[in-house]
């Protein structure tokens, strides 16, 4: 057991207050270090500044009892680093020397000591100051750890707001990032993949259903879509009346971004089920949810006006999933050739229909398109 | 120094460190020879240093001023007054008694 060791042995009770004795004299660190354990502080030791500066860069300490005239790196380098990192500048250091004269006392307050010692040491006083600054650090860590409570409240929160709009992973990745993560980028152009979800002929009965009940039924309907979408992380990018359109691949790359279509079409389709019969038992209409699906180059950007921006996907690939939406049944998932092709060793080939080139309203030239009822 | 000068009085939850404490003093006799054997000055004056650092807070006044008397002599490059410290330190540790209070 080391000299040190020995001497702080009767340290019964040592709280988490780590004190760091940077002396090249054996017995002074073990006299204070005797002194120290006995007020229930870790305490530990470095003989020569180099050595302190790797301590403390490994295991911060709370408190520093600093020697200055040392071989090697002295105890007011040793002050400068610590004071000029932001990493270590909070950290206590309490100059310790036998020096007398005004001047290296000058020195080591412009150096940013934090409080001074004469060797001799007297024990009172080294107890005094270094309590003193035990319940300075101790009030400190208070309001840091209530500071971070706060702003991990504050973060919760915005996280909680956040996921309501895009999947909970997602915002759970930009909170992580700094700046304003995946949407503070110019807009691009990117390969995507596009889903549009409508309920079939709802448009036409909502003027028939009494308005709350309206606003009920889409609630319901919009949490299965939502619920469908975020599970295999599909952005949300527009809620217009009862049609929802999913992105995937973007703002973030998901090589599998097909198939994530294809589940969450699918999701929702078989979600929608127990909904739709809900309805049906409390005499509600006869619909079903359509999907249209299709992959290509898209532009992702911030779209709008100075005052008001939305984060938005515009392109031949969502324009031809809306199509292939329109002409979707309840029930049914149509999806465009290439989209296909990448989800094909997924799909159930008695659930699929090859429709063929199909011309789709608004686009030139006709689109291979399949269907799968579900 | 007079007997009483070689009397100590050392607070007892220090006794158990005080073994070591005083083996180092005599590796430190040896240490301050050796350097003015040499005319190793600077290494005087650090020992002196460190000896005026630690002697008090102990409770042993006289190494912290023997320690300041070696740290001047060295500055002064003064080798009989050296000499004389340092012979005077290695009296003084031949001769100490300590009682713990």
């Amino acid at each position: 057991m080391s000299d040190l060791a020995a001497a702080t042995r009767p340290a019964a009770q040592q709280t988490s207050f780590r004190v760091l004795i940077v002396d090249d004299d054996p017995d002074t660190v073990v006299f204070l270090g005797r002194l120290l354990a006995r007020e229930g502080m870790k305490v530990e030791a470095e003989y020569d500044g180099a050595g302190a500066l790797a301590h403390i860069a490994a295991a911060p300490p709370d408190l520093v009892l600093l020697d200055v005239l040392m071989p090697g790196v002295s105890g007011f380098d040793v002050c400068r680093r610590l004071k000029n990192d932001p990493l270590t500048a909070l950290i206590p250091v309490v100059l310790v020397t036998s020096l007398e004269d005004h001047a290296s006392r000058v020195c080591g307050i412009e150096l940013g000591a934090d409080d001074f010692l004469s060797k001799p040491v007297n024990r009172e006083e080294l107890l005094a100051r270094v309590n003193s600054l035990r319940r300075l650090h101790q009030t400190r860590r208070e309001l840091e750890s209530r500071r971070l409570a706060a702003e991990i409240q504050r973060k919760e929160a915005m996280r909680r707001t956040f996921a309501r709009y895009i999947s909970p992973r997602l915002a759970d990745r930009i909170m992580a990032e700094s700046g304003d993560g995946p949407f503070e980028s110019e807009a691009q152009r990117i390969n995507v993949v596009a889903l549009f979800a409508d309920l079939r002929g709802f448009t036409r009965l909502t003027e028939t259903l009494e308005v709350g009940r309206v606003v009920d039924m889409l609630n319901e309907y919009f949490t299965v879509l939502t619920d469908a979408a975020y599970r295999h992380e599909g952005t949300i990018f527009g809620m217009a009346g009862d049609c929802l359109l999913v992105g995937f691949n973007v703002p973030f790359a998901q090589p599998d971004a097909a198939l994530r279509a294809w589940r969450t079409a699918r999701a929702m389709i078989g979600g929608f089920s127990p909904v739709l019969d809900r309805w049906l038992h409390r005499g509600g209409p006869s619909t079903g949810v359509g999907i249209g699906i299709a992959s290509g180059e898209a532009i992702i950007g911030n779209i709008g006006s100075p005052h008001h921006m939305s984060y938005t996907i515009i392109g031949d690939a969502v324009n031809t999933a809306a199509r292939l939406m329109e002409t979707a049944r309840a029930s049914e998932v149509l999806v465009a050739g290439p989209a296909y092709e990448a989800i094909r060793e997924a799909v159930a080939a008695e659930r699929v229909e090859a429709r063929g080139e199909v011309a789709l309203r608004g686009k030139g030239g006709a689109t291979p398109v399949y269907s799968i009822s579900l | 120094m007079s007997a009483a000068g070689h009397k100590v009085v050392v607070a007892k939850d220090l006794e158990d460190l005080i073994p070591v404490f005083l083996k180092n003093r005599h590796k430190e006799v040896d240490t301050l020879r050796v350097a003015l054997a040499s005319a190793d000055f600077e290494q005087l004056r650090q020992l002196g240093h460190r000896m005026k650092g630690v002697g008090n807070s102990y409770g042993f006044d006289a190494v912290s001023a023997i320690g300041k008397q070696i740290e001047d002599g060295a500055r002064s490059g003064d080798r009989a007054s050296l000499e004389a410290s340092i012979a005077g330190y290695a009296e003084y540790l031949a001769k100490v008694e300590i009682a713990y209070e």
